[in-house]
């Protein structure tokens, strides 16, 4: 366990060093330079050229991507070109609103999708298709629906035609209750998409395990149903339905950017497109590293979980 | 039951025969294929001879009719510089087709050549090729193409290859894994003792099997194109504005959801009604041609 542990571990080092390598070179395609593209046509040759001087920019391109990685190894991430803030500072206040954000769905998401698909399984095993048919349809619909299509029709529905939830206003973390209002429809819109992959996974792997011989001993014991169902069959099926959340961690990071711009909360998905709007290619650059790393190590996590818990894994 | 199970086998040899002769009809038969057809045909119908119906050109303005709810004048209504919402949706609809189109055909063929060769050949292509793929699966879809399309730059082209890229590493892995378990079967090996060359190996033994699967994840892929084409053109860094496409026209209506709902809903269903679309059409092209779910 240990020494495959290292092994992968070694594999995310490389992994991220070629993704930090990749953003790096790719940033660098930009037609022009950076400078160039952030100054516009504002600045004379002379400032532009005392810019680049001061960036690193007259550097040899190895030369720049070292000093680029030892700014990276003591957590330097320069500061924006506009309002000269640190970059690290304003991803660090705008953290919280995205993780609440993704938490809030994974909630959210369990708590519906697991049910939901113990019972469509439960119900194609007795042989009542209708019901099982009618979740799995809904399931694919809201699967495929855009979530910034969503957006706009709950934002409709819900914060302009009922007013249950305001559309817009201040979000804090030190006020927990005004977050919670901003945040409810945008996890709602996400944990739809994310239901109906997590549903489909509960049902599929729930549905396995129903013709089971161990089930059937814990019919033939006389458990009720409820208890067959929820403690044999779903405690066993669960480790593919673990992996699915961990995996499905991508897409809700790619669902974050879309609602945070959308219900304008001030997460990091918002940080990223006002990053480009403005040219920051610092920020961008910083921020998509950022996500890559978020997801990268989410997987991994997912996969070492999913060794430990399952003895029939070899390492 | 018994003449079923001696027929089996037969098809399954001569699959590609078969394929050519009745595929078609075979698809065509296919419940979840006629339901695609009959979800996508009428919107392809409509996109392709748009320029004969009558309706105002998708840039055409009309001051006249400026933010009008859909009537029979106008079907999906008008925004509010009082262009056709209709028009501008069909017009939409080719790009999103183009752009769906295109990162399939290209994930689909970069994914197999290369995922041929890194499968077949191993050794060090094989670790390379890996290694690269892990980095761009490292990023999540939409997130890679946000990234790129701030290097690229906006249009069509930027998008089309900023999507694509998300999806070629995930064609190389699937060929490769496809061509990494066909590769020691015994029918290759028995072409290898009569001197088959490695290309005629690879072409003829090898891609053939694994075409199946592909088209399926083209067809899922063209509908996750469509998805985040619309998504990156919705963010404003897609398709730019007057040029309708889907994304954008939804942006459009953002700002004026409280007065005119229509403006950006309406497009999205027709998003959402060719996502089923598709999805329908890979379920049953899989059906089609993977004989183990044939019933």
């Amino acid at each position: 366990m240990l020494t495959y542990s290292l092994k992968r571990l070694a594999q995310l080092f490389v992994t991220v060093l070629g993704v930090v390598t990749l953003v790096f070179f790719t940033m660098r395609m930009i037609p022009g330079d950076p400078i160039s593209a952030m100054a516009g046509d504002n600045l004379s040759g002379a400032a532009l050229d005392q810019m680049r001087t001061q960036m690193g920019l007259n550097e040899s391109l190895l030369m720049q991507y070292l000093t680029y990685l030892g700014s990276l190894a003591v957590l330097d991430f320069g500061n924006t070109v506009t309002t000269k803030l640190p970059i690290i500072q304003l991803i660090l206040d705008a953290l919280p609103v995205t993780v609440s954000i993704a938490v809030g769905t994974i909630i959210l998401t369990v708590l519906i999708s697991i049910p939901l698909g113990t019972l469509a399984a439960y119900m194609a095993h007795k042989g009542h298709k209708t019901l099982d048919n009618a979740i799995t349809g809904v399931a694919m619909v809201l699967d495929l629906m855009p979530s910034f299509w969503t957006s706009l029709v709950c934002l409709l529905i819900f914060s302009l035609a009922l007013g249950w939830f305001p559309a817009s206003g201040t979000v804090t973390i030190d006020d927990p209750v005004q977050l919670m209002r901003r945040i409810a429809l945008p996890v709602l819109v996400l944990s739809m998409a994310q239901i109906a992959t997590m549903a489909r996974i509960t049902r599929t792997s729930v549905l396995e395990v129903l013709s089971e011989d161990y089930v059937r001993t814990a019919r033939s014991m006389g458990w009720s149903e409820l208890r067959v169902l929820f403690r044999h069959a779903l405690k066993n099926a669960a480790l593919p339905i673990v992996t699915v959340v961990g995996l499905s961690f991508g897409n809700l990071l790619n669902g974050t950017v879309i609602v945070e711009f959308i219900f304008t909360l001030p997460g990091i998905g918002n940080l990223l497109v006002g990053g480009i709007n403005s040219r920051d290619y610092q920020m961008v650059q910083t921020l998509i590293l950022f996500y890559a790393l978020i997801f990268v190590i989410i997987n991994f996590a997912t996969d070492l979980v999913y060794r430990v818990f399952d003895p029939r894994v070899q390492f | 039951m018994t003449q079923e199970m001696i027929t089996l086998p037969a098809r399954r040899w001569s699959d590609l025969g078969t394929l050519r002769q009745s595929g078609l009809w075979r698809l065509l038969g296919n419940s979840r294929i006629q339901l695609a057809i009959a979800i996508l045909g009428p919107i392809l119908f409509l996109t392709i001879f748009r320029s004969m119906l009558p309706l105002p050109g998708p840039l055409q303005t009309n001051l006249q009719a400026m933010t009008q709810p859909p009537s029979l004048g106008h079907l999906f209504g008008t925004d509010r510089m009082g262009r056709d919402i209709l028009s501008r949706t069909l017009a939409g609809v080719q790009i999103s087709m183009f752009v769906g189109f295109a990162v399939a055909l290209l994930a689909l063929v970069v994914g197999l050549v290369m995922g041929t060769l890194s499968g077949f050949f191993g050794g060090v292509i094989d670790r390379i090729m890996m290694a690269i793929t892990d980095i761009f699966l490292a990023f999540p879809s939409l997130l890679l193409a946000i990234g790129l399309v701030s290097v690229l730059g906006t249009g069509m082209i930027p998008v089309v290859l900023a999507i694509s890229l998300s999806d070629v590493p995930r064609f190389i892995r699937l060929q490769r894994s496809m061509v990494l378990s066909l590769r020691n079967r015994a029918y290759i090996d028995a072409a290898r003792t009569v001197k088959a060359s490695q290309v005629w190996l690879m072409t003829r033994h090898i891609i053939p099997n694994t075409i199946a699967p592909l088209l399926v994840a083209a067809s899922i892929a063209a509908a996750n194109a469509i998805l985040v084409e619309a998504g990156l053109s919705f963010l404003g860094l897609g398709i730019m504005p007057p040029e309708p496409s889907l994304g954008n026209l939804i942006r459009d209506g953002q700002s004026y959801l409280e007065q005119a709902w229509w403006i950006s809903t309406l497009p999205g269903v027709v998003i959402l009604m060719i996502a089923i679309g598709l999805h329908f059409l890979s379920d049953g092209i899989r059906q089609v041609l993977d004989p183990r779910s044939r019933k």
